[in-house]
C-alpha cells in the first residue's frame, strides 16, 4: 500500500437499495483531522432537509493487518459492516517507512425506510515509529463504552510493545493460529490474564466438536484418532485430551479434518459457517473468556 | 449408559433443537399454511433448527396428492420466504411431507391421517411425538381435537396449536377451553397470537427488565398515558366471511392489542418461565376495569384514497353487507387499576384501511416541571418514549434538546435504536419463533385459558353496550386516521393522538 493522495469521493443519492459509500483519504494525517473528516463525510450522506442519518455502533474493532494480510482482510471485513455496525479501525504497521501516518476513511450507509444506518472504516498506514506505539493512536479513535475487539492477522509478536498496547486497549483479542508460522500456544497463554482471547481455527473446530459430543459416553474408552490442518487437529486433540482426561496419539498433518473412533472414520459434520465473515462473525458475537477453549490451549501448549 | 454429565458438550452453544415430531397442519390449503407457514418452516429448516427428524402432514377438506401440495408450499416458499430459496434445503424437507384429504365429518379421514402419521412415524423416526397446528375456524377445533384424544396413545408427546381467534366470545372461548381440558393438560395447548413472537414485543420485556433506567419511571408517577396503535393500512383482503363475524374488536382488539397492554403495563415475573410471565400478564387483565361506552369508539371506513390509489368502503367489499355495522376500527380509554398504573390512561386504537400500516406503543411522560426556557417555536414537549413494533422495528425517544445557535431555543429530537441498525441478520418472522417454541413445549410466548377469558370478559361488556346503539356508518375516509370521534376521545382529556 503506497500512501493516499488527498481526496474526497462521493457517493450517489442515499435512498437506493445499495450501501452507499463515501471516501476520503490523506497522508500525513491527524487524530483530530480524522475525526473531522468523519463528521464532514456524515453530514454528506445525509440528504438536504431529512433527518440526518444514524450512527449506530454494537463495537470498535480493530484490524491489525501486516501488509501481506491487507487483501485477505478487506475481503472479510467487507462481509462485515452489515452484520455489525461498528467503527473499524484498520491499521497496517509498515515499520520499515518514513514516520507518519495516513489515512483513508469510508463511510458505509445501508438505507433503512426513509434513513440510513452508517458504518465507519478507519484505514490507518502506520508508518516508521508510529507503530511503535499504537495504542496511542487507537485510543482517541475508540467509541467510548463500547467493547473492543483486535483480529490480530498472521503470527503476533508475544512479547512486543505493540502486542502488549494492543492487548491493554482490548477486550477481546481474536487470532487465527491457523495463519501462524509456528503454533506458539504456550505464549498465548500468557494473555488469557489481560484479555480474552478466540482463536478462528478452533472455531471452525466447533462442528465437530457437536458432533463428538454425540459418541459420549463411548468415546471415553474409544481410540480416537485425529487428523487435520495443524492449528485444528491440535486444538480438537487438545479438547479431546482436557475434555476426556486422557491421553491420545498425536495428530497427523492433512488437509481437512477427519476424526476415527476405534479405526471407524465419523462422518463429517456440515460446517456451522460458510465464509471466513461468518467466522469472525461468530466471534464478535462472543463476549466473555472462554474457558473450555483456553483449558484446549493450555492442554496444546503442554504437549 | 452412564451418569456422568457429557464433558464434551460444556462450552457448545448448544442451540435449542427440538425432539423429533411430526406437525400436522389442519387448514393446510389456507392462506395462512402458505404465506407464513410453511415459509417459517423453511427458514427455521435453513437455519437447522428443526429436529433432524421431522415432518409434515397437510390436511384439509380439498382434494390433493402428495406432489401436488410439495408444488404448491415449494411455490409458496419462493415468493413468501424471507430467505433466499435453496433447492437442497427444500428438498430434505419435502421429503418429508404428506398430504391427507380430511372432512372433520369423514371417520375415513381420520383413518388415513392415523395411517400417514404411522407411516412417517417408520419412515422418519419421529417416536410418536406429534404437533397438530389448527389452521381452521374455531367451530372446526371441537370435533378434530375430540378425534385427536380419541386416537392417542402412550407413544410419544402432543401438542395442540390453536390460531386466533379463539371462540367468539367468553362463553365460547370458555367452551372451548373446557373441551380442550377435558383431554389434554394446559401445557399441551399451545394458543398463538402471533404479535407476541414479534421480536419487538418480546424487545419491550428485555427494555424494561433489563434496564435499569426505566422501570423506576415506569408508573403514573412519571408517566402521563400510555398511546398504543395497532393500524393497517389494507382492507379486509377478500376476508368478509370472516371480518363480517369478527369485526375489528375481534380481530385486533380481543388478542393482539390486550397483549400489548398487558406487556406494557405487567409487573416484573420473577423469571422468564411460561407461567411466572402469564402470571403477571393476567393480573393486568384482571384489573383492567370494562371501558364505559363514552370511553370506546367504533368507526367503519367509506370509500377513500390509500397510498394515492382509490379504494372502496367497506360496503362495497365483496361478501359484505351493503348495511353492514361491523366496525373496522376501534379506539378506547382503557384504565388498569391497579397500584402502578391508577388513574393513567391506555389510549388505544386500531382499525382497517388507516392512513399507514403501523404498530407502535408510545409511553408518554408527563412534562418537565417547570423548564427555564422560553417557550418558543414547536414548544417544550413531553418525552415520549416509543417502541416501533412494525415497521422499522425499534425503540426512540424523543428528548428536547438546544438548537445550536445563539439563544436558547430547544426542540424535540428522536434518539433512535433501529433493529436493522444494531442487529442487520433479519429479524425472524414471529411464526418461525412460535411453532419452535411449540416443538420443545415453551409456552411463554402463548395465551393460557385465563387470559383469553379475561380478554373476552372485557370485549363481550363492550360488545354488550354495542348492541344498544346504530352509529351512523360509514363515518370515517378509507386512508384517514379513523373518525373524528377518536380524536374527540382524546381531546375531552386535553390530549391528542400522536403526531404521525
Amino acid at each position: 500500500m503506497s500512501s493516499w493522495p488527498a481526496t474526497a469521493d462521493r457517493g450517489g443519492a442515499i435512498n437506493t437499495a445499495t450501501p452507499i459509500e463515501t471516501n476520503w483519504s490523506g497522508p500525513d494525517v491527524t487524530i483530530a483531522q480524522i475525526e473531522r473528516e468523519l463528521a464532514r463525510l456524515r453530514d454528506e450522506t445525509s440528504q438536504q432537509g431529512s433527518q440526518p442519518n444514524l450512527r449506530t455502533s454494537v463495537m470498535t474493532l480493530i484490524a491489525w493487518v501486516p501488509p501481506k494480510w491487507q487483501v485477505a482482510a478487506e475481503e472479510t471485513l467487507a462481509g462485515m459492516a452489515e452484520r455489525h455496525p461498528s467503527r473499524t479501525l484498520l491499521l497496517v504497521p509498515r515499520s520499515d517507512a518514513e514516520d507518519r501516518l495516513d489515512a483513508r476513511l469510508s463511510l458505509r450507509c445501508f438505507p433503512i425506510g426513509d434513513r440510513a444506518i452508517c458504518g465507519e472504516v478507519i484505514e490507518l498506514e502506520l508508518r516508521g515509529k508510529r507503530a511503535v506505539a499504537p495504542a496511542s493512536i487507537v485510543e482517541p479513535l475508540l467509541i467510548t463504552d463500547l467493547p473492543v475487539f483486535c483480529r490480530w492477522r498472521g503470527q503476533p509478536p508475544f512479547g512486543s510493545e505493540e502486542l502488549a498496547q494492543m492487548v491493554g486497549v482490548t477486550d477481546r483479542l481474536i487470532v487465527d493460529s491457523e495463519e501462524w508460522e509456528e503454533l506458539r500456544y504456550a505464549e498465548l497463554t500468557e494473555v488469557f490474564d489481560s484479555v480474552a482471547v478466540s482463536d478462528i481455527a478452533w472455531r471452525r473446530t466447533e462442528s465437530w466438536r457437536f458432533e463428538l459430543a454425540k459418541h459420549w459416553p463411548a468415546i471415553r474408552e474409544q481410540e480416537v484418532e485425529v487428523r487435520g490442518p495443524r492449528a485444528e487437529a491440535t486444538l480438537l486433540r487438545a479438547w479431546l485430551c482436557a475434555r476426556l482426561r486422557r491421553e491420545l496419539p498425536q495428530i497427523e498433518i492433512a488437509k481437512k479434518v477427519t476424526v476415527r473412533l476405534d479405526g471407524e472414520e465419523v462422518p463429517t459434520p456440515r460446517p456451522l459457517y460458510e465464509t471466513p465473515s461468518d467466522l469472525l462473525s461468530a466471534e464478535l458475537d462472543q463476549f466473555a473468556h472462554d474457558p473450555i477453549y483456553e483449558e484446549a490451549v493450555r492442554t496444546a501448549a503442554g504437549s | 449408559v452412564t451418569d456422568e454429565p457429557n464433558p464434551l458438550v460444556e462450552g457448545l452453544r448448544l442451540r435449542r433443537r427440538p425432539d423429533p415430531c411430526l406437525l400436522v397442519i389442519f387448514g393446510a390449503s389456507g392462506d395462512l399454511t402458505s404465506k407464513k407457514l410453511m415459509p417459517a418452516l423453511y427458514s427455521l429448516a435453513l437455519r437447522r433448527l428443526l429436529p433432524e427428524k421431522f415432518g409434515i402432514v397437510g390436511a384439509a377438506r380439498s382434494e390433493e396428492s402428495d406432489d401436488g401440495f410439495r408444488d404448491r408450499m415449494k411455490k409458496a416458499v419462493q415468493e413468501f420466504a424471507r430467505d433466499p430459496f435453496k433447492e437442497e434445503i427444500w428438498d430434505e424437507l419435502a421429503a418429508g411431507m404428506r398430504y391427507v384429504t380430511l372432512d372433520i365429518a369423514d371417520e375415513d379421514g381420520e383413518d388415513r391421517l392415523a395411517m400417514t402419521l404411522a407411516e412417517l412415524d417408520k419412515e422418519r423416526g419421529t417416536m410418536g411425538n406429534r404437533v397438530y397446528y389448527f389452521a381452521v375456524p374455531p367451530s372446526a377445533i371441537g370435533t378434530l381435537v375430540e378425534e385427536i384424544a380419541e386416537r392417542r396413545t402412550d407413544e410419544g408427546w402432543l401438542r395442540l396449536v390453536i390460531e386466533k381467534p379463539f371462540g367468539h366470545d367468553l362463553d365460547s372461548a370458555r367452551e372451548l377451553n373446557a373441551k380442550l381440558k377435558e383431554h389434554f393438560s394446559e401445557n399441551e395447548v399451545f394458543r398463538i397470537d402471533h404479535y407476541l413472537g414479534k421480536e419487538t414485543v418480546q424487545n419491550m420485556l428485555a427494555l424494561r427488565f433489563s434496564n435499569g433506567i426505566f422501570e423506576p419511571i415506569w408508573n403514573r408517577q412519571f408517566i402521563d398515558h400510555v398511546q398504543i396503535t395497532v393500524a393497517e393500512s389494507i382492507g379486509i383482503e377478500g376476508r368478509a366471511g370472516y371480518y363480517e363475524q369478527a369485526g375489528a374488536i375481534r380481530d385486533i382488539f380481543q388478542n393482539h392489542l390486550l397483549q400489548l397492554v398487558a406487556i406494557t403495563a405487567m409487573e416484573p415475573p420473577i423469571d422468564f418461565t411460561a407461567d411466572s410471565v402469564r402470571n403477571e400478564k393476567l393480573k393486568v387483565l384482571k384489573a383492567m376495569h370494562t371501558p364505559g361506552p363514552k370511553h370506546v369508539v367504533r368507526g367503519q371506513y367509506g370509500p377513500g384514497f390509500v397510498e394515492g390509489v382509490e379504494v372502496r368502503g367497506y360496503r362495497e367489499e365483496e361478501g359484505v353487507a351493503p348495511g353492514s355495522m361491523t366496525e373496522t376500527f376501534v379506539a378506547a380509554k382503557l384504565f388498569v387499576d391497579n397500584w402502578r398504573w391508577a388513574d393513567t390512561p391506555f389510549y388505544v386504537r386500531m382499525g382497517k384501511r388507516l392512513a399507514r400500516r403501523e404498530t407502535t406503543i408510545a409511553i408518554q411522560f408527563k412534562r418537565a416541571p417547570h423548564p427555564p426556557f422560553d417557550d418558543q417555536g414547536e414548544g417544550l414537549r413531553p418525552n415520549v418514549l416509543l417502541i416501533h413494533v412494525q415497521p422499522n422495528e425499534g425503540v426512540s425517544l424523543e428528548i428536547g434538546a438546544k438548537v445550536p445557535g445563539q439563544g436558547m431555543t430547544i426542540r424535540t429530537v428522536h434518539m433512535d435504536f433501529l433493529y436493522g441498525g444494531a442487529f442487520r441478520e433479519g429479524l425472524p418472522d414471529a411464526y418461525e419463533r412460535l411453532i419452535l417454541d411449540a416443538m420443545l413445549g415453551d409456552a411463554t410466548l402463548f395465551t393460557r385459558s385465563d387470559e383469553i377469558e379475561e380478554q373476552w370478559a372485557i370485549v363481550d361488556a363492550i360488545v354488550a353496550f354495542w348492541r344498544r346503539d346504530h352509529p351512523s356508518f360509514p363515518n370515517y375516509a378509507a386512508g384517514t386516521w379513523g373518525p373524528s370521534a377518536s380524536d374527540e376521545l382524546l381531546a375531552r382529556d386535553s390530549r391528542s393522538w400522536r403526531r404521525h
